[in-house]
């Protein structure tokens, strides 16, 4: 075996990760990843969606096992087998989702599970050393609250205190911004300093280059599961940065067409949705799309893509904000009157949202237009018009695997998302959202899809295509449009489109601030 | 590593399986109830084969069978109905309580003057809307509370209950018998909003049933309606997003099961008991409704075979005591064939293999993101 | 009311409320693993008959309790493996133990050639003070009057309440019936944890049904309990999953059930409410603590177990 990884063995080094792959399902994750954490400094992860970060944290966590690859803690080769093998070794992540029971107070969230003797649970003391050791770090908490009655923030706190006061060494923090404040990154940002002060090393992921660049001593950046390049943070520039997360050679699109846009389909003016936590997290988003054009909206996700998504179908009502289509008013009114008023929309969750998983393929391609002819007669339903419908369009849009009367959830995800969007087509939309519609799709598929959606274009339809793939959205758009916590902080002709450009919108830094 | 047992989702179960599982629980209930027998001294066979005669040796047995089997098809459908939608309606019995209440309410009310072709259709109408009634106790707060309909409907149960006993036990009610004062009993309905009889003492409340359950079968599989309940039933978040009201459907189908436990009722009283009366009705038949509609697999028409092969068990019960044997074999039978049913549902939903390779440990299920 | 009649009724009370405390507490520890158990009535009626039968061979009523205690819980043992490793409907399999449970109970009650049923027990519990501290006006009877079993539901409730809160082992509990996931993530054994309680909970439900057979009514019958199993699972919610609170619903509802005698010996107009009534008084009490109480959100606040009735599939991370 041959490591590229130099020598220097007299730098500390808390982990070393050499050669680690780890596949899902024959599609590598990890792919010969080489990673080298030293004791006592931040360390960030850089990466797209899907470039393998997560999954590099939990082989670290011990909630995954490589491949292949070794992994040496503190120079010794180790394996774990589970997270709590990890967590006795010193090595604790605190995952996106957080691992708290939230009708137990702080402290006894502390206790649950800690490999401490003795039979009883003294509230006291644990709350007097949970209170401490907030105070310690800069993380004040009250111990005698639950964890529900906390704001996301408080919670990362708790996360945070949790693992310290099982006195790891190795703290893993995945996008822990994601879900704060500025300030509230600011404090979280001055723990890290400090943890990393103590000697202990934190590993810091993120896709947002501002952060990085405050925060991290060193960098990896991830991309398509490979490692492409390790550097002090203080050398690299942002740009830099952007071009190795982002990294392709531009492909230039080869719509060669150039339609004429028509009338304006969707209009949105100033709208502002509320997040699963009743937070905002659509915040006064402006855009138009036309007939026959598509619209890309770039971003990672969670930047509030889901949530615009549900606000224009009906499924969340905004809190302020208009929404047309054509020219009727539908920000407020019920899913079924954007259906009739010509929405259609192809949601990131296929089975579960887009499709009844249980019921047949037949009975999903009908699941909208079944109130009307041919699919019910009054309020008989016509199952011979569920037949013959459901044949022509799975011949029509090539819909394979299909065995009558089976569920659909047994198609693969390709032969879903084409039933999917058959079925949105077949409803003649006016305007056709797409969000990650080819996520996760074979390349047969995967051009079937973008095929379908330029079909749309050219007959007229106004497109809204939300995407975290850039060439995705390069081949497809006729124009961009950058959302970033919530907000379009950039918009751009496609012709005008850069990897650089795009990549630096989307961490957040604004199209005025770009020099 | 050791080789260790794969359970999975199966895709679909096969026809021959989901038959395969219910009679499988039968045999298995059979087994254990017989295991119960011969401890205590009885040969097992002897009892099945006695209890197999009472239900079905003579047309007497049969036409009693039928009898018994006939509120249980009806209590069957409203488990089924709701349970499909994951409303976890278990008040059935309540709910057919009160159906005969209304019922038997109605037929007083309008004496022995109105002529059949009203008192009947009025006396089966009032049993369907007690029982709606009934169950909206327990559904509107299920749809616009999120209160946990488990407890309520189960309360529900001993609230009619009582309440029936109140009437006939515990006032001078219009449906306590005024003739008789000593020994409390239910006021009989008046002979023109009683069902005919055709067969022996069976009447035609058993067509009405059967009838019933068609038509639920029918306007779940068949209607516009029944298709977005098939859409809810399944995933929630899809009919939402296609436009299906959710808290309208799950409303209406709660209140639906209620009607069709009311309708037991009323026919009940209309039919072979001919009163209110408490004895005949707290019988457990709302409960006996969930084995059905559990052994039915939830299945509208195999609501029907079922309930006949439950009657049947109802119907010998009493006939064991002739050879020495408790009635109540009957209801640990009814109770362990639930049992294996209910487990039997693991082996319709999972696959279970031993690999012969050691699989990787951590596959990440559907709809988790690789990042 | 007189003195006299209202010490009568509260020591009633407790007499009638003490099963109720075996159960409900046994029940509020399956829920508060995540398990709901339906089949209370069933495995309280499998422990009266069983516990019966053991004092009726023996004469010895520890020995009826044990056998009590391991009958309940080998009959909640049927649900924790249909609902913990099979995973299958919790609802339906707890009412298939307690449709099963009361058959058998009856069965075996009825079965054989020399039945139990009408016989009264070799033995019964018997208050433990007599005289001396129990002739004390008031407090003697009330707070000495009572046979061993009552002390022990005190000592039970009591010592749940400490298990649950001031324990590691019930701070496990507690996590795995609330957010099975973050609980295995801290390193707990979520299904260990869960078949455990289910067992607990099923032996002091049988515990309460010998308390019907060996000391309310020491004489066997066929439905010596009522409606007992049922009205547990109501109290469980009425005690908002706390052992102590359920203590004094049990005596609520013990009180309820002998006002109905009480009411009858007071005379014109009290004796005219019907019992019939009365009765209902229990679950409509229940139904609106369900609806008032634990509707939505405020669930939560009550300490409604959140996983309470889920299935816990563990590859889900």
């Amino acid at each position: 075996m041959t490591t590229d990884a130099p020598t220097d063995a007299e730098t500390d080094l808390a982990v070393e990760l050499r050669n680690v792959d780890k596949a899902f399902y024959g599609v590598k994750a990890n792919d010969n990843v080489n990673f080298r954490l030293a004791r006592g400094e931040v360390h960030a992860l850089l990466g797209e969606n899907g470039a393998g970060k997560s999954t590099l944290c939990s082989i670290l966590a011990g909630l995954y096992r490589p491949d292949a690859g070794e992994m040496f803690l503190n120079g010794a080769p180790t394996v774990f087998k589970s997270p709590k093998d990890a967590l006795a070794s010193g090595v604790g992540m605190i995952y996106q989702h957080f691992r708290l029971v939230p009708n137990l107070t702080v402290a006894e969230n502390f206790a649950l599970g800690h490999p401490s003797t003795g039979i009883r649970l003294d509230q006291k003391k644990l709350q007097e050393e949970a209170a401490e050791l907030g105070d310690r770090y800069g993380l004040p908490i009250d111990p005698s609250a639950r964890i529900w009655q906390l704001s996301v923030g408080e919670q990362q706190r708790v996360e945070i205190l949790k693992l310290l006061y099982r006195n790891v060494d190795v703290l893993i923090l995945d996008e822990p911004t994601a879900v704060l404040t500025p300030q509230e990154s600011k404090q979280l940002f001055k723990t890290m300093r400090q943890m990393a002060d103590e000697g202990r090393s934190v590993i810091f992921v993120s896709h947002k280059l501002r952060e990085v660049k405050e925060v991290s001593d060193s960098v990896t950046v991830l991309r398509h599961g490979r490692n492409v390049g390790g550097v002090a943070t203080a050398d690299a520039e942002a740009e830099d940065l952007a071009r190795m997360m982002v990294g392709r050679d531009l492909v230039l699109p080869a719509r060669t067409d150039t339609t004429q846009p028509g009338s304006v389909v969707l209009a949105v003016t100033d709208l502002r949705v509320e997040g699963d936590r009743g937070l905002e997290v659509v915040s006064g988003v402006s855009f138009e799309v036309r007939a026959g054009e598509i619209v890309g909206i770039a971003g990672v996700s969670g930047n509030g893509q889901r949530e615009l998504a549900l606000g224009l179908n009906g499924l969340r009502t905004p809190t302020a904000g208009r929404v047309f289509i054509t020219n009727f008013d539908v920000t407020k009114a019920s899913v079924l009157a954007h259906i009739y008023a010509g929405m259609s929309y192809v949601p990131q969750n296929r089975l579960g949202v887009g499709l009844a998983p249980g019921l047949t393929t037949e009975e999903n391609l009908a699941l909208k237009a079944f109130r009307q002819p041919p699919y019910s007669r009054g309020r008989r339903l016509v199952p011979s018009a569920f037949r013959s419908e459901g044949a022509r369009q799975i011949e029509q849009y090539d819909v394979r695997g299909v065995r009558p009367g089976l569920p659909i959830r047994l198609l693969s995800g390709g032969n879903l998302q084409k039933a999917l969007i058959a079925r949105e087509i077949e409803m003649g939309p006016k305007v056709l959202i797409l969000h990650s519609p080819t996520r996760g799709l074979d390349v047969g598929a995967t051009q079937t899809v973008r095929q379908l959606a330029l079909a749309e274009r050219a007959r007229g339809v106004g497109v809204l295509l939300i995407s975290e793939d850039l060439d995705e959205l390069l081949a497809l758009s006729d124009r961009l449009l950058v959302m970033y916590e919530g907000e379009i902080v950039g918009q751009m002709n496609t012709e005008d489109a850069t990897a650089e450009r795009l990549g630096l919108l989307m961490a957040g830094k604004r199209q005025g601030e770009q020099t | 590593m050791t080789r260790h047992v794969v359970v999975e989702p199966r895709g679909l179960a096969s026809v021959k399986l989901r038959i395969l599982v219910p009679v499988l629980s039968v045999l298995a209930a059979l087994v254990v109830g017989g295991l119960f027998l011969a401890i205590t001294g009885e040969n097992p066979l002897d009892v099945y084969r006695k209890m197999a005669d009472v239900a079905f040796g003579s047309a007497n047995g049969v036409s009693n069978t039928l009898i018994s089997a006939t509120p249980l098809i009806l209590t069957g459908v409203a488990a089924a109905l709701a349970f499909k939608m994951l409303v976890w309606n278990i008040g059935g019995e309540g709910q057919l309580i009160m159906g005969a209440v209304f019922a038997s309410g109605i037929a007083i009310w309008l004496g022995p003057a109105a002529p059949s072709w009203i008192a009947i259709p009025a006396v089966i109408v009032a049993g369907g809307v007690g029982g709606a009634v009934w169950a909206s106790v327990a559904a509107i707060p299920r749809v616009y509370l999120k209160t946990n309909e488990i407890i309520t409907t189960l309360m529900l149960n001993f609230i009619a209950l009582s309440f029936m006993n109140f009437l006939v036990f515990g006032s001078s009610s219009p449906w306590r018998d005024s003739a008789v004062s000593t020994f409390p009993t239910g006021q009989p309905i008046p002979t023109n909003a009683r069902l005919p009889t055709f067969f022996q003492r069976l009447d035609i409340s058993i067509f009405i049933a059967f009838g019933l359950a068609i038509a639920a079968w029918w306007l779940v599989g068949k209607t516009r309606w029944g298709f977005a309940v098939q859409v809810v039933g399944d995933s929630p978040e899809t009919a939402k997003y296609a436009g299906i009201s959710v808290p309208n459907k799950i409303l209406v189908v709660f209140l639906l099961s209620g009607a069709a436990a009311g309708f037991a009722g009323a026919l009940y009283v209309a039919g072979p008991i001919g009163a209110l009366e408490p004895r005949s009705l707290d019988l457990g038949l709302g409960f006996t409704g969930i084995i059905v509609a559990a052994l039915a697999g939830l299945h509208l028409l195999a609501v029907i075979p079922i309930a006949i092969l439950m009657g049947a068990l109802n119907n010998s019960g009493p006939a064991l005591q002739s050879i020495g044997v408790p009635t109540s074999t009957i209801t640990m039978l009814q109770g362990a064939i639930l049992i294996f049913a209910v487990g039997g549902e693991f082996f319709i939903r999972h696959r279970i293999r031993l690999p012969r390779k050691e699989s990787t440990p951590q596959e990440i299920p559907d709809g988790v993101e690789v990042a | 009311m007189n003195d006299t009649q209202l010490i009568l009724t509260m020591f009633a009370a407790v007499g009638l409320g003490t099963p109720l405390i075996f159960a409900t507490v046994g029940e509020i520890i399956t829920e508060r693993a995540g398990i709901l158990n339906l089949g209370v009535q069933g495995m309280m009626l499998i422990g009266a008959v069983t516990g019966f039968w053991g004092t009726f061979q023996t004469g010895n009523l520890v020995f009826g309790v044990v056998i009590a205690m391991v009958c309940g819980a080998a009959l909640s043992a049927v649900h924790a493996f249909t609902s913990i490793t099979l995973r299958v409907n919790q609802i339906v399999s707890g009412l298939a133990l307690a449709l099963f449970g009361s058959g058998l109970a009856s069965f075996l009650g009825r079965a054989g050639s020399e039945p139990l049923v009408g016989h009264p027990s070799r033995a019964q519990f018997e208050p433990i003070f007599t005289g001396g501290i129990a002739d004390i006006p008031i407090v003697g009877p009330l707070l000495f009057g009572h046979d061993p079993l009552v002390y022990l539901s005190w000592l039970v409730a009591g010592a749940a309440s400490y298990y649950l809160f001031r324990t590691r082992m019930g701070l496990s509990l507690r996590a795995v019936g609330e957010d099975p996931a973050s609980a295995e993530a801290a390193g707990v054994h979520v299904s260990k944890v869960r078949y455990v309680h289910v067992l607990i909970g099923g032996a002091l439900a049988g515990l309460g049904g010998a308390y019907f057979s060996l000391a309310l009514t020491p004489t066997w019958q066929d439905d010596p309990i009522g409606a007992a199993g049922w009205i547990a699972i109501a109290l469980v919610i009425l005690a908002s999953w706390r052992p102590w609170r359920a203590v004094f619903a049990a005596y609520l509802f013990g009180a309820a059930e002998r006002v109905q005698f009480t009411l009858q010996t007071l005379g014109e107009p009290w004796s005219d409410i019907p019992s019939t009534l009365l009765a209902m008084l229990p679950f409509i009490l229940a139904i609106i603590a369900m609806i008032v109480l634990t509707s939505g959100k405020r669930a939560r606040l009550l300490g409604a177990p959140s996983a309470l009735g889920v299935p816990y599939f563990r590859e889900q991370r």
